[in-house]
């Protein structure tokens, strides 16, 4: 690989638009074999690269810094509803195109919108790249918003959130559990909008969101994978260089939410076949140097067959089909979710009552030794698999970049894991999973 | 000598799979679930080691596994850390030729899968999915499901276990694969190690008779309170997999429901914005499997999205794909074949599949050909020979109060029949 410093000033030669130039910012060992570069063009936009050629593919993707936090009550759902707009019309490309050009290429293409940000991927054919590129860029500059589009893919969203929500008894669950957790963050309103503000939507508000969040300054681009770094540069100046300079999004500093200090309780009625409890503990934010140590308590507490909660749960005492636990991976504190899938004939309260018995004691006695071990291999295996094609890889530096702020930071997580001891998840466990930090719902048979 | 191995040395991780050829498909009448629980029961564990240690064993290697039946198949999968490969194999190896196959394990066991047959009511697509292939197979074994019912459990016992087991499993033929972070020399001699000796797989296809599509149009209305959407699925049966049209199939269908761009999606969720998703897809085994489009339209709507998406069958089989879209499906499907390949675990299951279900080393070694050689009027053709618009089974998913009237309205239907979704 040529040295970066001798790649960009390859590039700039005769580039004379500021805008349009680039500066390489630093590299970073990214595993035993790859290097992850940072270059950054003029107008802002960061652009992070790693050839990666075990597969011919390539992985494109664009993480804006935009989710739900940034919206307001009243217009959420607005950064989903515009993730779907992004697949319409563009000033060079008609409706359809865009899809059309990229499937015809053999390319996959989709996109997500979480509370933090919004990215939008591509994984091809390694040839498709020049493609990508030209249709990532114009979408990003030149996206047309007119009525009939806004209207129809509306009318998608509420179906999707008919799908997803309210006929989905988890998805439903989870909603009522973040609405009842936070009272004063965003994080309390569903990602994917209320339905009455979905409906309410106009051009106006998708055209003012699209000039205030799309922007170089407020993206970063990663692209991974087997490519020429070079061309690839080449491409993307030509195509994004042409934008004008935009800084960072100013960071937004959301109303912090008020300590818990007693459990909430509400229940939900569904027509389900069996009862269900959803906690959301009060959990730290990803970037907080508590959550490695919170990682490893949920793998010793629900990772797999041998954890603690599974082998209670479902298989010594029958009390539960299913058990399962994450921690929200958001910029700012959010929950730690568990789930009891309760077995017929059995009552939510013993659950509940087994469950809190378990944290106490691993809040007393730590995990064992054994236990730690298992825990941190466990670990070190979903990250492998994580890493196993260029989308994957790419997903992680995109997501590491936009939440912790760097996007090789993603394998100073796996250290961080090695490094947590029994007595960091004691402490964890009994900081954060006490009773009156919580919020429960009780899902029960019956009409809603 | 039946070991398959897909060595790649960039990442330090290692899949292994050990595929037995039988499945659901040799569960005995009214014992349907068999196979599945012989293959769960024999996940948990050898003899000589609880449930309890061996999951921790397992956990310590930084490994995980699982057993998973399908209609043919039974497949045991590993995955784990480079370091450890050794000790698992070992580990595996006692799972499946030791398995200790308890009684008080299978009681639990049976407990649990009787418990997941009620708990996936409360899924939607799922439910759907099963009642459509239970109303487009009927009795014929394709119609059943995996996991059995509440009463084909109950008449399982430990002992119908160990036997299926001794029979198929530890007297059974079966190949091996590895992918991942080990070189042929090394697994092949870890195997010989570790496994019993490999010999030919013979595959134990039950001689099935052919699938028969019911004649007519037959709505099965899946009713569900509080439903404000519905999950729609309206299909016939597609394919053999050694049917000559396969291909030509495959592309027609691509063309008409297989992409995001297709007409199917565009006219459902483009135009309309009726539903979320919207496609089609095309099944095939020994004998003729199904073929089906999914949607999940609201309930207001329902009955006139599944009347577009039946003009648009009609027009598809009548008209046939144009020339474009032809040639813009057969470069999907040439372009995005990479995807089925860039990981070694997905290059092996490939060769896995051919070995194991009888499918012709061709598709997957001259892929591109077999499609790109596709003309129109094969195309055209095989979609007229194998997809009935006049015989098609409808599932919904809904509250019936609100669907029935406007469903009793689709053109030429022949039945229509409200189930409760609890029911059996």
């Amino acid at each position: 690989m040529v040295a970066p410093q001798v790649l960009v000033e390859r590039l700039n030669r005769g580039v004379s638009k500021r805008n349009a130039r680039w500066t390489f910012v630093r590299d970073h060992e990214f595993g035993d074999a790859l290097t992850l570069r940072r270059f950054r063009l003029g107008n802002g936009l960061t652009v992070l690269t790693l050839v990666d050629r075990s597969a011919p593919t390539v992985s494109y993707h664009t993480w804006f810094r935009v989710g739900s936090r940034h919206e307001r009550p009243g217009k959420t759902g607005l950064a989903h509803l515009f993730e779907h707009l992004m697949f319409n019309e563009t000033r060079d490309h008609p409706h359809g195109d865009f899809d059309r050009l990229l499937e015809g290429a053999g390319a996959e293409a989709n996109a997500a919108t979480w509370t933090d940000w919004t990215y939008y991927y591509e994984n091809a054919p390694r040839d498709a790249l020049p493609l990508l590129v030209e249709l990532e860029a114009d979408r990003m500059g030149n996206l047309v918003l007119r009525a009939p589009q806004v209207a129809s893919e509306k009318e998608v969203v509420a179906n999707e959130r008919k799908l997803r929500v309210d006929d989905d008894i988890e998805g439903k669950a989870l909603e009522l559990l973040y609405a009842t957790a936070f009272r004063r963050h965003p994080y309390g309103w569903p990602t994917i909008g209320w339905m009455e503000d979905i409906r309410a939507f106009d051009v106006r508000d998708c055209q003012r969101f699209y000039r205030t969040h799309y922007a170089p300054g407020n993206a970063t681009v990663v692209v991974a994978g087997d490519f020429d770094e070079k061309k690839a540069l080449g491409l993307i100046r030509d195509h994004y260089g042409g934008f004008p300079k935009t800084a960072a999004a100013k960071t937004v500093v959301q109303p912090k939410e008020p300590s818990q200090r007693a459990e909430r309780v509400v229940q939900l009625r569904a027509p389900t076949p069996t009862e269900k409890i959803l906690l959301g503990y009060q959990a730290p934010a990803f970037g907080d140097p508590d959550t490695p140590a919170l990682v490893v308590a949920n793998e010793v507490l629900f990772g797999g067959r041998s954890s603690r909660l599974h082998r209670v749960f479902c298989i010594e005492e029958e009390i539960a089909l299913s058990v399962r636990g994450s921690i929200s991976p958001f910029v700012d504190p959010g929950l730690y979710e568990m789930w009891i899938f309760v077995h017929e004939g059995k009552r939510r309260q013993d659950a509940l009552g087994r469950l809190e018995q378990e944290l106490r004691k691993l809040a007393s006695d730590g995990p064992t030794r054994p236990e730690l071990e298992k825990a941190i291999n466990q670990l070190e295996l979903s990250f492998l698999h994580s890493m196993e094609t260029a989308g994957g890889k790419a997903e992680q530096i995109g997501f590491y970049e936009t939440v912790a702020g760097d996007g090789s930071a993603v394998f100073d997580r796996l250290e961080a894991y090695r490094g947590v001891t029994a007595a960091d998840v004691k402490r964890v466990v009994d900081k954060y999973l006490r009773p009156s930090r919580r919020t429960r719902v009780e899902i029960r048979r019956g009409g809603g | 000598m039946s070991l398959f191995v897909e060595s790649s040395d960039v990442l330090p991780l290692v899949d292994l799979e050990v595929a037995f050829p039988v499945g659901s498909l040799h569960d005995p009448a009214g014992k349907e679930g068999l196979a599945q629980l012989t293959g769960h029961l024999m996940r948990r564990g050898p003899r000589g080691l609880s449930q309890e240690r061996f999951e921790d064993a397992l956990a310590a290697l930084g490994a995980r596994a699982s057993v998973e039946v399908s209609m043919r198949s039974t497949r045991v999968r590993a995955t784990v850390l480079r370091r450890n490969l050794e000790p698992l194999l070992a580990l595996v190896a006692r799972m499946i030729w030791r398995p200790a196959l308890r009684s008080a394990d299978y009681a639990k066991l049976r407990r649990q899968a009787q418990a997941s047959l009620t708990a996936r009511l409360d899924d939607d697509q799922t439910l759907g999915a099963l009642r459509f292939r239970r109303a487009l197979f009927g009795s014929h074994p394709y119609g059943r499901t995996l996991g059995g019912t509440a009463a084909s459990l109950a008449r399982i016992d430990v002992d119908r276990v160990r036997g299926f087991y001794r029979r198929h499993i530890e007297n059974g033929d079966f190949i091996v694969g590895i992918a991942g972070d080990v070189a042929e020399r090394d697994a092949r001699s870890l195997i010989e190690a570790h496994f019993p000796a490999l010999g030919v797989c013979r595959r134990q296809d039950r001689k099935l008779r052919a699938t028969r599509a019911r004649r007519g149009r037959h709505v099965v209305i899946v009713d569900k309170p509080e439903r404000t959407q519905t999950q729609l699925f309206i299909g016939t049966l597609g394919a053999r997999t050694r049917d000559p049209k396969l291909f030509p199939l495959i592309v027609s269908n691509t063309a008409f429901g297989g992409t995001f761009s297709g007409p199917l999606m565009q006219e459902i969720r483009g135009v309309r914005g009726w539903s979320y998703g919207a496609y089609s897809r095309l099944l095939h085994s020994t004998q003729r499997d199904a073929w089906y489009m999914w949607t999940a339209p609201a309930s207001e709507y329902s009955a006139d999205c599944a009347t577009l998406q039946l003009e648009l069958l009609e027009r598809w089989v009548e008209r046939g794909v144009k020339l474009t879209e032809l040639k813009f499906a057969q470069r999907y499907l040439i372009n995005s074949h990479c995807f089925d390949r860039d990981t070694p675990s997905k290059r092996l299951e490939a060769t896995m599949d051919v070995e194991l279900l009888g499918i012709p080393r061709r598709y997957v070694d001259e892929h591109d050909r077999l499609i790109a050689g596709v003309t129109r009027a094969q195309a055209n053709e095989a979609t007229r020979a194998r997809i009935s618009p006049r015989d098609l089974t409808i599932v919904v998913v809904a509250t019936a109060a609100e669907v029935a009237s406007s469903f009793e309205a689709l053109p030429g239907l022949a039945s229509i029949e409200i189930v409760p979704f609890d029911g059996t």
